[in-house]
Protein backbone atom coordinates (compact mmCIF):
# COMPACT_ATOMS: atom_id res chain seq x y z
CA UNK A 1 0.00 0.00 0.00
CA UNK A 2 2.70 2.60 1.07
CA UNK A 3 4.89 1.89 -1.81
CA UNK A 4 1.84 2.07 -4.24
CA UNK A 5 1.20 5.40 -2.79
CA UNK A 6 4.53 6.83 -3.54
CA UNK A 7 4.06 5.50 -6.83
CA UNK A 8 1.33 7.01 -7.29
CA UNK A 9 2.32 10.72 -6.10
CA UNK A 10 5.48 10.91 -7.82
CA UNK A 11 3.78 13.34 -10.36
CA UNK A 12 2.84 15.75 -7.64
CA UNK A 13 6.07 15.64 -6.04
CA UNK A 14 7.91 16.08 -8.92
CA UNK A 15 5.98 19.13 -9.92
CA UNK A 16 7.00 20.37 -6.55
CA UNK A 17 10.28 19.78 -6.03
CA UNK A 18 11.93 18.64 -9.30
CA UNK A 19 14.09 16.11 -7.59
CA UNK A 20 13.81 13.63 -10.78
CA UNK A 21 14.72 14.17 -14.56
CA UNK A 22 13.03 11.16 -15.22
CA UNK A 23 10.54 9.19 -13.34
CA UNK A 24 8.01 6.60 -13.57
CA UNK A 25 4.37 7.77 -14.19
CA UNK A 26 2.36 5.25 -13.98
CA UNK A 27 4.02 2.24 -12.34
CA UNK A 28 2.36 0.19 -10.04
CA UNK A 29 3.02 -2.37 -7.10
CA UNK A 30 4.63 -5.34 -8.26
CA UNK A 31 5.99 -6.80 -5.81
CA UNK A 32 9.01 -5.03 -5.11
CA UNK A 33 11.47 -5.70 -1.78
CA UNK A 34 12.25 -1.85 -2.15
CA UNK A 35 11.81 1.29 -4.12
CA UNK A 36 15.13 3.48 -5.18
CA UNK A 37 16.15 6.29 -7.55
CA UNK A 38 19.47 6.71 -8.72
CA UNK A 39 21.69 10.07 -9.78
CA UNK A 40 21.20 10.67 -13.32
CA UNK A 41 24.68 9.89 -14.52
CA UNK A 42 24.02 6.44 -13.72
CA UNK A 43 23.13 4.44 -16.92
CA UNK A 44 19.97 2.76 -16.72
CA UNK A 45 17.85 0.72 -19.84
CA UNK A 46 14.57 1.95 -18.85
CA UNK A 47 14.99 5.63 -17.95
CA UNK A 48 16.57 8.41 -20.52
CA UNK A 49 20.25 9.38 -18.95
CA UNK A 50 21.41 13.00 -19.63
CA UNK A 51 23.81 13.69 -16.57
CA UNK A 52 21.97 16.82 -16.21
CA UNK A 53 23.12 18.28 -19.60
CA UNK A 54 20.96 19.09 -22.75
CA UNK A 55 23.93 17.91 -24.83
CA UNK A 56 22.77 13.56 -23.78
CA UNK A 57 19.09 14.95 -24.37
CA UNK A 58 17.68 11.60 -25.91
CA UNK A 59 19.90 9.23 -24.66
CA UNK A 60 18.74 5.84 -23.75
CA UNK A 61 21.42 3.74 -21.99
CA UNK A 62 21.07 0.07 -23.48
CA UNK A 63 22.78 -1.31 -19.86
CA UNK A 64 22.04 -0.52 -16.35
CA UNK A 65 24.85 0.48 -14.12
CA UNK A 66 26.53 -2.31 -12.19
CA UNK A 67 24.95 -0.18 -8.65
CA UNK A 68 21.54 0.14 -10.11
CA UNK A 69 21.94 -3.93 -11.14
CA UNK A 70 22.87 -4.77 -8.40
CA UNK A 71 20.12 -3.05 -6.02
CA UNK A 72 17.11 -4.41 -8.88
CA UNK A 73 18.74 -7.72 -8.09
CA UNK A 74 18.47 -7.90 -4.56
CA UNK A 75 14.67 -6.73 -5.00
CA UNK A 76 14.98 -3.04 -5.75
CA UNK A 77 12.19 -1.10 -8.32
CA UNK A 78 14.12 2.07 -9.95
CA UNK A 79 11.40 4.60 -9.95
CA UNK A 80 13.61 7.74 -11.31
CA UNK A 81 16.98 9.32 -12.35
CA UNK A 82 17.60 12.43 -10.00
CA UNK A 83 18.30 15.69 -10.83
CA UNK A 84 22.03 17.16 -10.58
CA UNK A 85 24.03 19.60 -12.25
CA UNK A 86 25.85 19.10 -15.18
CA UNK A 87 28.11 16.26 -15.01
CA UNK A 88 28.15 16.62 -11.50
CA UNK A 89 29.79 20.42 -12.15
CA UNK A 90 27.86 22.37 -9.15
CA UNK A 91 27.43 22.49 -5.23
CA UNK A 92 23.82 23.80 -5.77
CA UNK A 93 21.90 21.22 -8.37
CA UNK A 94 21.65 25.03 -9.93
CA UNK A 95 23.73 23.93 -12.62
CA UNK A 96 21.26 21.19 -14.05
CA UNK A 97 19.97 21.68 -17.76
CA UNK A 98 16.55 20.30 -16.44
CA UNK A 99 15.31 22.39 -14.18
CA UNK A 100 16.56 22.69 -10.35
CA UNK A 101 15.45 20.70 -7.44
CA UNK A 102 14.22 22.41 -4.56
CA UNK A 103 15.05 22.24 -0.84
CA UNK A 104 12.07 20.34 1.19
CA UNK A 105 12.28 22.41 4.34
CA UNK A 106 12.35 26.12 2.14
CA UNK A 107 11.36 25.95 -1.35
CA UNK A 108 13.60 28.98 -2.31
CA UNK A 109 16.36 26.95 -1.50
CA UNK A 110 19.06 24.93 -2.97
CA UNK A 111 18.97 20.73 -2.05
CA UNK A 112 22.88 21.06 -2.25
CA UNK A 113 24.91 19.61 -5.10
CA UNK A 114 25.67 18.04 -7.14
CA UNK A 115 23.22 15.01 -5.81
CA UNK A 116 20.79 17.52 -5.35
CA UNK A 117 17.69 15.44 -6.47
CA UNK A 118 18.80 12.36 -4.97
CA UNK A 119 18.97 14.33 -1.27
CA UNK A 120 15.69 15.91 -1.91
CA UNK A 121 13.99 12.29 -3.06
CA UNK A 122 15.55 10.72 0.32
CA UNK A 123 14.27 13.34 2.86
CA UNK A 124 10.77 13.69 0.98
CA UNK A 125 9.52 10.15 0.28
CA UNK A 126 8.99 7.85 2.50
CA UNK A 127 11.46 4.48 3.04
CA UNK A 128 13.67 5.67 -0.05
CA UNK A 129 16.84 5.13 -0.37
CA UNK A 130 18.97 6.83 -3.91
CA UNK A 131 21.73 6.35 -5.55
CA UNK A 132 23.95 9.25 -5.51
CA UNK A 133 27.91 9.79 -6.74
CA UNK A 134 30.28 12.48 -5.23
CA UNK A 135 33.65 13.34 -6.74
CA UNK A 136 34.43 16.70 -4.45
CA UNK A 137 31.40 16.58 -2.37
CA UNK A 138 27.96 15.43 -4.00
CA UNK A 139 26.59 13.56 -1.38
CA UNK A 140 27.42 14.40 1.52
CA UNK A 141 27.03 18.33 0.96
CA UNK A 142 23.07 17.55 -0.43
CA UNK A 143 22.80 15.41 2.62
CA UNK A 144 23.72 17.85 5.10
CA UNK A 145 21.12 20.69 3.21
CA UNK A 146 18.00 18.34 3.12
CA UNK A 147 18.87 16.75 6.81
CA UNK A 148 19.48 12.83 5.43
CA UNK A 149 22.46 10.00 6.30
CA UNK A 150 24.60 10.27 3.41
CA UNK A 151 27.60 7.81 2.77
CA UNK A 152 30.12 7.71 0.33
CA UNK A 153 32.57 4.59 0.55
CA UNK A 154 35.88 3.92 -0.64
CA UNK A 155 37.31 5.08 -3.63
CA UNK A 156 36.80 1.81 -5.59
CA UNK A 157 34.60 0.24 -3.25
CA UNK A 158 31.42 0.17 -5.51
CA UNK A 159 31.53 -0.29 -9.60
CA UNK A 160 31.89 2.63 -12.08
CA UNK A 161 30.69 0.88 -14.78
CA UNK A 162 28.28 2.32 -16.20
CA UNK A 163 28.86 5.91 -14.50
CA UNK A 164 29.29 8.92 -17.16
CA UNK A 165 32.89 9.98 -15.77
CA UNK A 166 33.07 13.66 -13.80
CA UNK A 167 36.90 12.59 -12.97
CA UNK A 168 37.61 9.12 -12.90
CA UNK A 169 40.38 8.97 -10.32
CA UNK A 170 37.48 11.07 -8.34
CA UNK A 171 34.08 9.46 -8.55
CA UNK A 172 32.52 7.43 -6.21
CA UNK A 173 29.30 6.23 -6.20
CA UNK A 174 27.09 5.82 -2.83
CA UNK A 175 24.07 6.29 -0.34
CA UNK A 176 21.38 8.70 0.70
CA UNK A 177 18.44 8.00 2.75
CA UNK A 178 16.67 9.58 5.82
CA UNK A 179 16.81 6.31 7.72
CA UNK A 180 20.62 5.61 9.39
CA UNK A 181 19.59 1.29 8.82
CA UNK A 182 19.62 1.97 5.24
CA UNK A 183 23.31 2.66 5.04
CA UNK A 184 24.42 -0.56 6.40
CA UNK A 185 21.57 -1.93 4.61
CA UNK A 186 22.53 -1.23 1.26
CA UNK A 187 26.26 -0.65 0.81
CA UNK A 188 26.68 -4.70 1.18
CA UNK A 189 24.47 -4.64 -1.77
CA UNK A 190 26.60 -2.08 -4.35
CA UNK A 191 29.85 -3.00 -3.18
CA UNK A 192 32.14 -5.79 -4.18
CA UNK A 193 34.38 -6.59 -7.49
CA UNK A 194 32.84 -5.52 -10.38
CA UNK A 195 35.28 -7.31 -13.69
CA UNK A 196 34.01 -4.31 -15.80
CA UNK A 197 35.93 -1.35 -13.32
CA UNK A 198 39.68 -2.74 -13.14
CA UNK A 199 39.98 -0.18 -10.02
CA UNK A 200 37.03 -2.26 -7.86
CA UNK A 201 39.33 -5.20 -8.06
CA UNK A 202 41.85 -4.47 -5.21
CA UNK A 203 39.26 -3.99 -2.59
CA UNK A 204 39.30 -6.09 0.89
CA UNK A 205 36.01 -7.54 1.39
CA UNK A 206 33.47 -4.97 3.10
CA UNK A 207 33.34 -6.72 6.48
CA UNK A 208 29.99 -5.61 8.66
CA UNK A 209 31.36 -6.45 12.33
CA UNK A 210 29.88 -3.54 13.94
CA UNK A 211 33.14 -1.61 15.07
CA UNK A 212 32.42 1.29 16.83
CA UNK A 213 34.26 4.75 16.58
CA UNK A 214 35.69 5.18 20.16
CA UNK A 215 38.27 8.49 19.30
CA UNK A 216 37.42 11.40 16.97
CA UNK A 217 40.11 14.02 15.64
CA UNK A 218 38.41 17.40 14.74
CA UNK A 219 41.10 19.76 12.70
CA UNK A 220 41.24 22.66 13.49
CA UNK A 221 41.21 24.39 10.49
CA UNK A 222 38.16 22.86 9.86
CA UNK A 223 36.15 25.01 12.41
CA UNK A 224 37.41 28.25 10.80
CA UNK A 225 34.88 30.39 8.88
CA UNK A 226 32.19 28.09 9.89
CA UNK A 227 28.12 30.52 9.80
CA UNK A 228 27.55 31.45 13.69
CA UNK A 229 24.88 28.57 13.63
CA UNK A 230 26.87 25.45 12.12
CA UNK A 231 29.37 26.07 14.59
CA UNK A 232 27.23 26.24 18.02
CA UNK A 233 25.11 23.48 16.34
CA UNK A 234 28.33 21.63 15.84
CA UNK A 235 29.88 22.09 19.33
CA UNK A 236 26.65 20.81 20.48
CA UNK A 237 26.67 17.76 18.67
CA UNK A 238 30.29 17.21 20.05
CA UNK A 239 29.46 17.25 23.43
CA UNK A 240 26.27 14.58 22.27
CA UNK A 241 29.18 12.22 21.35
CA UNK A 242 31.02 12.71 24.55
CA UNK A 243 28.42 12.07 25.97
CA UNK A 244 28.16 8.79 24.02
CA UNK A 245 31.68 8.01 25.91
CA UNK A 246 33.34 8.74 22.43
CA UNK A 247 37.07 10.97 23.25
CA UNK A 248 37.48 13.91 21.31
CA UNK A 249 40.56 16.21 20.72
CA UNK A 250 41.07 19.19 18.56
CA UNK A 251 44.49 18.65 16.32
CA UNK A 252 46.17 20.44 13.39
CA UNK A 253 45.51 19.16 9.64
CA UNK A 254 47.46 21.65 7.77
CA UNK A 255 47.58 19.77 4.45
CA UNK A 256 44.09 19.99 4.04
CA UNK A 257 44.21 23.84 3.16
CA UNK A 258 45.90 22.36 -0.07
CA UNK A 259 43.11 20.51 -0.90
CA UNK A 260 40.74 22.37 -2.56
CA UNK A 261 43.25 23.49 -5.45
CA UNK A 262 44.43 20.30 -5.83
CA UNK A 263 41.17 19.05 -6.14
CA UNK A 264 39.71 21.46 -8.46
CA UNK A 265 43.04 20.75 -10.78
CA UNK A 266 42.46 17.04 -10.92
CA UNK A 267 38.50 17.15 -11.26
CA UNK A 268 38.58 19.77 -14.31
CA UNK A 269 41.83 18.19 -15.88
CA UNK A 270 39.92 14.74 -15.78
CA UNK A 271 36.77 16.05 -16.94
CA UNK A 272 37.69 18.36 -19.85
CA UNK A 273 39.53 15.02 -21.72
CA UNK A 274 35.67 13.11 -20.07
CA UNK A 275 33.68 14.96 -21.92
CA UNK A 276 36.08 15.42 -25.46
CA UNK A 277 33.59 12.41 -26.32
CA UNK A 278 30.24 14.43 -26.45
CA UNK A 279 30.40 15.42 -30.15
CA UNK A 280 27.28 15.01 -31.50
CA UNK A 281 27.93 11.34 -32.71
CA UNK A 282 26.51 8.60 -30.87
CA UNK A 283 24.81 9.38 -27.70
CA UNK A 284 22.44 12.69 -27.47
CA UNK A 285 21.33 15.37 -29.57
CA UNK A 286 22.97 14.41 -33.40
CA UNK A 287 21.00 16.69 -35.86
CA UNK A 288 23.70 19.02 -37.53
CA UNK A 289 24.88 19.33 -40.48
CA UNK A 290 26.86 16.50 -41.59
CA UNK A 291 28.76 18.15 -44.91
CA UNK A 292 30.14 21.14 -42.39
CA UNK A 293 34.05 20.01 -41.54
CA UNK A 294 34.40 17.96 -38.29
CA UNK A 295 36.02 20.68 -36.09
CA UNK A 296 33.23 22.85 -37.09
CA UNK A 297 30.83 20.42 -36.54
CA UNK A 298 32.30 19.32 -32.89
CA UNK A 299 32.51 22.69 -31.51
CA UNK A 300 28.79 23.52 -33.01
CA UNK A 301 27.26 21.04 -30.49
CA UNK A 302 30.00 21.43 -27.70
CA UNK A 303 29.14 25.38 -27.91
CA UNK A 304 25.48 25.11 -28.25
CA UNK A 305 24.40 22.17 -25.54
CA UNK A 306 27.37 22.50 -22.90
CA UNK A 307 26.00 24.54 -19.97
CA UNK A 308 28.23 27.55 -18.85
CA UNK A 309 29.20 25.81 -15.95
CA UNK A 310 30.58 22.48 -17.89
CA UNK A 311 32.60 25.20 -20.43
CA UNK A 312 34.55 26.87 -17.17
CA UNK A 313 35.63 23.53 -16.36
CA UNK A 314 36.56 21.98 -19.76
CA UNK A 315 38.37 25.49 -20.19
CA UNK A 316 39.85 25.42 -16.64
CA UNK A 317 40.85 21.53 -17.14
CA UNK A 318 42.26 22.06 -20.56
CA UNK A 319 44.33 24.74 -19.38
CA UNK A 320 45.80 22.89 -16.58
CA UNK A 321 46.85 20.45 -19.09
CA UNK A 322 48.50 21.91 -21.29
CA UNK A 323 52.39 22.31 -22.13
CA UNK A 324 53.61 24.39 -20.18
CA UNK A 325 51.38 24.47 -17.47
CA UNK A 326 50.93 20.81 -17.03
CA UNK A 327 53.90 20.33 -14.15
CA UNK A 328 53.20 23.88 -12.44
CA UNK A 329 48.88 22.09 -12.32
CA UNK A 330 48.44 18.74 -12.82
CA UNK A 331 51.59 17.12 -11.91
CA UNK A 332 51.86 19.36 -8.99
CA UNK A 333 48.27 18.65 -8.01
CA UNK A 334 49.11 14.43 -7.82
CA UNK A 335 51.74 15.24 -5.06
CA UNK A 336 49.59 17.17 -3.29
CA UNK A 337 46.84 14.30 -3.43
CA UNK A 338 49.62 12.15 -1.98
CA UNK A 339 50.50 14.56 0.69
CA UNK A 340 47.01 15.08 1.62
CA UNK A 341 46.51 11.01 2.26
CA UNK A 342 49.42 10.82 4.18
CA UNK A 343 47.91 13.12 6.01
CA UNK A 344 45.14 11.48 6.80
CA UNK A 345 46.94 8.61 7.35
CA UNK A 346 49.29 9.69 9.92
CA UNK A 347 45.73 11.07 12.02
CA UNK A 348 44.26 8.06 11.69
CA UNK A 349 46.85 6.25 12.89
CA UNK A 350 46.17 7.17 16.42
CA UNK A 351 42.31 7.99 15.83
CA UNK A 352 39.36 6.05 14.31
CA UNK A 353 37.73 9.14 12.85
CA UNK A 354 38.14 12.09 12.16
CA UNK A 355 35.13 14.86 12.04
CA UNK A 356 33.89 18.01 11.30
CA UNK A 357 30.65 20.30 9.98
CA UNK A 358 30.00 19.33 5.81
CA UNK A 359 29.66 22.49 4.93
CA UNK A 360 30.15 25.99 6.58
CA UNK A 361 26.41 27.15 6.09
CA UNK A 362 23.09 25.64 5.76
CA UNK A 363 21.29 25.73 2.34
CA UNK A 364 21.45 28.84 1.04
CA UNK A 365 19.18 31.11 -1.43
CA UNK A 366 18.88 30.69 -5.04
CA UNK A 367 19.28 34.56 -5.06
CA UNK A 368 22.34 34.68 -2.69
CA UNK A 369 23.68 31.37 -4.78
CA UNK A 370 23.27 33.87 -7.94
CA UNK A 371 25.41 36.33 -6.37
CA UNK A 372 28.44 34.10 -6.05
CA UNK A 373 31.51 33.92 -8.26
CA UNK A 374 32.48 30.73 -9.33
CA UNK A 375 35.75 31.15 -6.59
CA UNK A 376 33.42 31.65 -4.02
CA UNK A 377 31.40 28.56 -5.29
CA UNK A 378 34.00 26.49 -4.84
CA UNK A 379 35.53 27.45 -1.61
CA UNK A 380 32.10 26.31 -0.23
CA UNK A 381 33.62 22.88 -0.69
CA UNK A 382 36.45 23.51 1.57
CA UNK A 383 34.75 20.77 4.02
CA UNK A 384 33.61 17.80 1.55
CA UNK A 385 36.73 18.11 -0.93
CA UNK A 386 39.72 16.86 1.40
CA UNK A 387 38.20 13.21 1.94
CA UNK A 388 37.06 12.93 -1.65
CA UNK A 389 40.52 14.28 -2.66
CA UNK A 390 42.18 11.03 -0.57
CA UNK A 391 39.54 8.56 -1.92
CA UNK A 392 38.94 7.82 2.01
CA UNK A 393 34.87 6.90 3.00
CA UNK A 394 33.06 8.90 4.89
CA UNK A 395 29.23 10.18 6.30
CA UNK A 396 27.25 13.16 6.62
CA UNK A 397 24.85 12.74 9.26
CA UNK A 398 22.21 15.21 10.16
CA UNK A 399 23.26 16.90 13.90
CA UNK A 400 20.76 19.77 14.40
CA UNK A 401 18.41 22.63 13.10
CA UNK A 402 19.32 26.56 12.82
CA UNK A 403 16.67 28.74 13.97
CA UNK A 404 15.10 28.65 10.51
CA UNK A 405 14.45 25.33 11.20
CA UNK A 406 17.30 24.28 8.30
CA UNK A 407 19.06 21.46 8.30
CA UNK A 408 22.64 21.01 9.55
CA UNK A 409 25.14 18.28 9.13
CA UNK A 410 28.41 16.91 10.07
CA UNK A 411 30.65 14.56 8.25
CA UNK A 412 33.12 11.48 9.90
CA UNK A 413 35.93 10.39 7.53
CA UNK A 414 37.72 7.05 8.49
CA UNK A 415 40.84 5.61 6.62
CA UNK A 416 40.32 3.68 3.35
CA UNK A 417 38.45 0.42 3.37
CA UNK A 418 36.76 1.24 6.76
CA UNK A 419 33.43 1.91 6.26
CA UNK A 420 32.22 0.04 9.09
CA UNK A 421 32.89 2.40 11.51
CA UNK A 422 30.56 4.72 9.20
CA UNK A 423 27.82 2.36 9.36
CA UNK A 424 28.26 1.18 13.18
CA UNK A 425 28.32 5.23 14.34
CA UNK A 426 25.20 5.98 11.59
CA UNK A 427 23.32 3.69 13.87
CA UNK A 428 24.52 4.94 17.01
CA UNK A 429 24.15 8.48 16.23
CA UNK A 430 20.26 7.71 14.72
CA UNK A 431 19.74 6.81 18.46
CA UNK A 432 20.64 9.97 20.15
CA UNK A 433 19.20 12.34 17.92
CA UNK A 434 15.80 13.78 17.14
CA UNK A 435 15.52 14.14 13.13
CA UNK A 436 13.11 16.23 11.77
CA UNK A 437 10.91 15.45 8.75
CA UNK A 438 10.46 17.98 5.90
CA UNK A 439 6.45 18.85 5.88
CA UNK A 440 5.52 17.60 2.75
CA UNK A 441 1.94 18.74 1.54
CA UNK A 442 1.20 17.96 -2.13
CA UNK B 1 44.78 36.67 -19.06
CA UNK B 2 46.23 36.78 -22.73
CA UNK B 3 43.76 36.87 -24.89
CA UNK B 4 45.67 34.78 -26.80
CA UNK B 5 46.30 31.97 -24.62
CA UNK B 6 41.85 31.92 -23.86
CA UNK B 7 41.54 31.48 -27.68
CA UNK B 8 44.02 28.35 -27.59
CA UNK B 9 42.34 26.60 -24.85
CA UNK B 10 39.18 27.16 -26.52
CA UNK B 11 40.25 25.66 -29.67
CA UNK B 12 41.95 22.75 -28.07
CA UNK B 13 38.80 22.28 -26.32
CA UNK B 14 36.45 22.45 -29.06
CA UNK B 15 34.14 24.98 -27.93
CA UNK B 16 33.04 28.46 -29.65
CA UNK B 17 32.86 31.29 -27.61
CA UNK B 18 31.06 34.61 -27.86
CA UNK B 19 32.40 37.98 -27.00
CA UNK B 20 30.65 37.75 -24.04
CA UNK B 21 31.45 34.47 -22.91
CA UNK B 22 35.25 35.50 -24.10
CA UNK B 23 35.25 38.24 -21.40
CA UNK B 24 33.28 36.61 -18.85
CA UNK B 25 35.06 33.01 -19.08
CA UNK B 26 38.88 35.23 -18.93
CA UNK B 27 38.05 37.01 -16.04
CA UNK B 28 36.55 33.75 -13.91
CA UNK B 29 39.77 31.66 -15.06
CA UNK B 30 42.15 34.47 -14.14
CA UNK B 31 40.30 34.39 -10.28
CA UNK B 32 40.43 30.66 -10.49
CA UNK B 33 44.27 30.41 -11.36
CA UNK B 34 45.37 33.14 -8.56
CA UNK B 35 43.34 30.75 -5.90
CA UNK B 36 45.38 27.58 -7.25
CA UNK B 37 48.58 29.68 -6.67
CA UNK B 38 48.47 28.11 -3.44
CA UNK B 39 49.69 25.03 -4.82
CA UNK B 40 53.00 26.68 -5.38
CA UNK B 41 53.44 26.76 -1.14
CA UNK B 42 52.18 23.56 -1.01
CA UNK B 43 55.22 20.85 0.36
CA UNK B 44 57.06 18.51 -2.75
CA UNK B 45 55.97 15.73 -1.44
CA UNK B 46 57.48 12.57 -2.63
CA UNK B 47 55.24 10.27 -4.19
CA UNK B 48 52.37 10.72 -6.77
CA UNK B 49 50.34 8.23 -8.47
CA UNK B 50 47.07 8.81 -10.43
CA UNK B 51 45.07 7.07 -8.36
CA UNK B 52 43.94 7.57 -4.60
CA UNK B 53 43.91 3.82 -3.65
CA UNK B 54 46.53 1.17 -5.13
CA UNK B 55 45.03 -0.26 -8.19
CA UNK B 56 46.23 -3.61 -9.29
CA UNK B 57 46.89 -4.86 -13.04
CA UNK B 58 44.25 -7.07 -13.95
CA UNK B 59 45.19 -7.82 -17.33
CA UNK B 60 44.07 -11.35 -18.41
CA UNK B 61 44.26 -13.15 -22.38
CA UNK B 62 41.91 -11.54 -25.02
CA UNK B 63 39.01 -13.36 -25.62
CA UNK B 64 36.44 -12.28 -28.07
CA UNK B 65 32.66 -12.18 -26.86
CA UNK B 66 29.61 -9.72 -27.41
CA UNK B 67 28.27 -8.16 -24.14
CA UNK B 68 25.62 -5.76 -25.66
CA UNK B 69 24.72 -6.23 -29.26
CA UNK B 70 25.79 -3.47 -31.74
CA UNK B 71 22.23 -3.34 -33.08
CA UNK B 72 21.31 -2.39 -29.69
CA UNK B 73 23.96 0.43 -29.90
CA UNK B 74 23.24 1.10 -33.21
CA UNK B 75 19.62 2.08 -32.96
CA UNK B 76 20.35 5.49 -31.03
CA UNK B 77 22.86 6.85 -33.52
CA UNK B 78 22.54 8.24 -36.59
CA UNK B 79 23.81 5.69 -39.11
CA UNK B 80 24.02 4.91 -42.63
CA UNK B 81 23.87 1.22 -43.53
CA UNK B 82 25.22 0.14 -40.13
CA UNK B 83 28.13 2.88 -40.10
CA UNK B 84 27.59 5.73 -38.00
CA UNK B 85 27.72 8.90 -39.50
CA UNK B 86 30.17 11.86 -38.76
CA UNK B 87 30.68 15.02 -40.29
CA UNK B 88 33.62 15.52 -43.25
CA UNK B 89 37.09 14.75 -42.09
CA UNK B 90 38.77 17.48 -44.12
Amino acid sequence: MKTESTLSSLPRVNAKYSMFNDFLKDGVDDGSKFLFSAKDNLTSKDFETCSGSRILEGYHPVFNATAISKMISAGGKLIGKTNMDEFGFGTFSTNSGFGIPKNPFDLERSCGGSSGGSACAAAVLEDHVSLGVSTGGSICCPASFCGVYGIVPTYGRVSRYGLIDYGNSLDKIGLLSSKASDLAKYLPVIAGKDAMDPTSCVQPELKIEKRRIDNIAIPKEAIEGLSKDVAQTFNNAIETLQGMGIETKMIDMPALKYAMPAYYVLATSEASTNLARYVGMRYGHQDGDLSMKFDEYFTSFRSKYFGDEAKRRILLGTYTRMAGFRDRYYAKALKVRMYVIDAYKQILKDNDAILAPTMPFVAPRFDEISKMTPVESYKADYLTVPANLAGTPHMSVPCGYDPNGMPIGMQFVTDHWHEDLLLTMAEQWDKSFEMRKAEVSI
Amino acid sequence: MDREIVERVARAAHIALTEEEFNKYSKDLSEILDYFKLLDEAPDFDGSGVNPVEVADVLREDESSIRINPDELLKDMNTYENYVRGPRLS
